[in-house]
């Protein structure tokens, strides 16, 4: 994407933000309806096969989850988590993969400038190239998504196929989904299209059922559609993402007040350098080459 | 190398521990601060890239703490508090104008440079937790997210303050002139301990330069 659909960078402050010109851009989402996922996992295989990316087969681990977990090489994730409801197993499947925060965590953290960047349409991506490897993301993402690969030591995550929708197509999750669990479009419209099937769910008898777009983050380019709204912990969902308290003190905190208590001081010197001048000692016994005896220092 | 009666203030192996921390202490510090301001990202290129300062950042870091924790150990002595330090405390505004006469007198060391000694000390040792804390890919990957983002801040704190307290230092040492002269070559005049450590003239300790050998 061109340089001007990046409305976000890391690195940089309101002092210096990117462009921001294409901001009024209308932003994407892609729409979870966990109500209407079977667990096929189509969206895992086909982001692994429009990717190239080979994750090394695991082991078998007690579930049918395959891998365990994200890696820098599973970007999308088929979560199977089991709950226990009336004494009955049950599966509640997770579409997991990045949620593309209005107000991303990841990028706030970032060491490096430029290397996390939010585009006009809201989509979160990293610049590989940049990364240096030092964390500060993977830590920082409240829904645990960005990994350090172990081989280059650079983040990765999904980045909702920029490369496709940045030429029209949907996502290529959303292009293999089955039963139309997986749905890509403008936000405006994911959320009207949600707003109607939550109603319908309603009606049906979920009475709990809800939209997962968590105000704490700005909301997500990712929303999802759950049986239950008030658990999203039966899903592996946080239940109040945001960017953490020690992250913020650190940017907006102790970066402002350490660079002025840093100038502070180095003026203080200065000041104290010019005002109060050299601080000599008489020599007593001068120095056996010191012929002149005008000099009164005890530089050697 | 004198033919002045010269006074050993720093013994060569610390003088090596010292610079040796400088050396160290500017590596890490420059690539620090490049992660800390990316803007100032340029500070890092002493690395080579931004990916190099990266990795050789922890490393400087622990060059920079090991040897100051040895340091510690061989200024201990010198830096204990002492009674008329409260004193001389009080006289500070004094001692930063040079009203001589009313500076109350100290030994080896004073006791602004035995708060900077203990602020080194803190601080450094912060610095290696934390530091280790979030080290990737080695040591990281062992701790919680949310306890490596209070080491991240924790770290900055302190990687502040002791930056702070090495600007002081610096100016110091370049204000007092002599004090230089003497962490390099390890001498300094008997005028100059007169004037800025009296006491030090009575440790019974004392070497001078007629003594030492080389």
């Amino acid at each position: 994407m061109s340089a001007q659909d990046i409305i976000l960078s890391s690195g940089t402050s309101e002092l210096t933000p990117a462009a921001q010109v294409r901001r009024k851009l209308s932003k994407v989402a892609k729409l979870f309806d966990a109500t209407k996922c079977n667990g096929c996992k189509a969206c895992q295989v086909s982001c692994s096969e429009w990717n190239d990316l080979r994750a090394p087969v695991g082991s078998f681990q007690g579930s049918y989850q395959n891998p365990m977990d994200l890696s820098s090489e599973c970007w999308t994730l088929m979560k199977y988590q089991e709950v226990e409801r009336d004494n009955k197993l049950n599966w509640r499947f997770a579409h997991s993969a990045c949620m593309h925060c209005d107000d991303p965590a990841c990028l706030t953290a970032c060491s490096t400038k430029g290397a996390i960047v939010q585009h006009a349409n809201g989509v979160v991506d990293f610049d590989s190239d940049k990364c240096t490897g030092c964390g500060y993301c993977v830590s920082a993402c409240p829904f645990d998504v960005p990994r350090l690969d172990p081989i280059d030591q650079k983040a990765y995550k999904c980045t909702m196929c920029s490369d496709r929708i940045q030429v029209g197509q949907e996502p290529a999750c959303v292009k293999s989904c089955i039963t139309g669990a997986l749905k890509y479009g403008t936000r405006e419209d994911m959320l009207f299209i949600a707003d109607l099937r939550i109603k319908e769910l309603r009606k049906r008898g979920y009475v709990n059922a809800g939209l997962y777009n968590p105000e704490g983050v700005g909301g997500t380019g990712m929303i999802m559609i759950l049986h239950d709204i008030n658990k999203p912990q039966d899903y592996g969902l946080p239940a109040d993402p945001k960017t953490s308290v020690p992250v913020k003190l650190w940017q907006d905190v102790v970066k402002p007040l350490g660079a002025a208590g840093i100038m502070a001081t180095v003026a203080v010197a200065c000041l104290h350098r010019i005002t109060v001048g050299r601080n000599l000692v008489e020599e007593d016994e001068p120095a056996a080459f010191d012929h002149t005896h005008e000099d009164k220092s005890d530089k050697e | 190398m004198h033919k002045q009666n010269m006074i050993l203030r720093h013994k060569l192996f610390d003088r090596i521990c010292h610079w040796f921390v400088v050396a160290a202490g500017l590596v890490t510090f420059l690539t620090g601060f490049a992660f800390f301001f990316p803007s100032f990202q340029w500070l890092g290129a002493i690395a080579g890239t931004p990916q190099m300062a990266r990795f050789v950042h922890p490393i400087a870091g622990l060059l920079m703490c090991l040897p100051l924790m040895v340091m510690l150990v061989r200024y201990y002595h010198h830096n204990k508090w002492e009674k008329n330090d409260l004193t001389w405390m009080l006289a500070i505004k004094d001692v930063m104008f040079e009203n001589e006469d009313k500076i109350p007198a100290i030994g080896h060391y004073n006791p602004g440079q035995k708060v900077l000694f203990r602020t080194f000390v803190v601080t450094s040792i912060a610095l290696t937790i934390t530091g280790i804390m979030m080290w990737q890919p080695y040591f990281a990957p062992y701790f919680e997210a949310s306890a490596i983002q209070w080491a991240i801040l924790i770290h900055a704190i302190c990687a502040v303050i002791m930056l702070i307290f090495v600007i002081v230092h610096f100016w110091m040492a370049t204000w007092v002139e002599g004090s230089v002269a003497g962490m390099l070559y390890g001498y300094v005049s008997r005028a100059w301990c007169k004037k800025h450590h009296p006491n030090m003239l009575n440790d019974p300790e004392l070497q001078t330069n007629k003594q030492e050998k080389h």
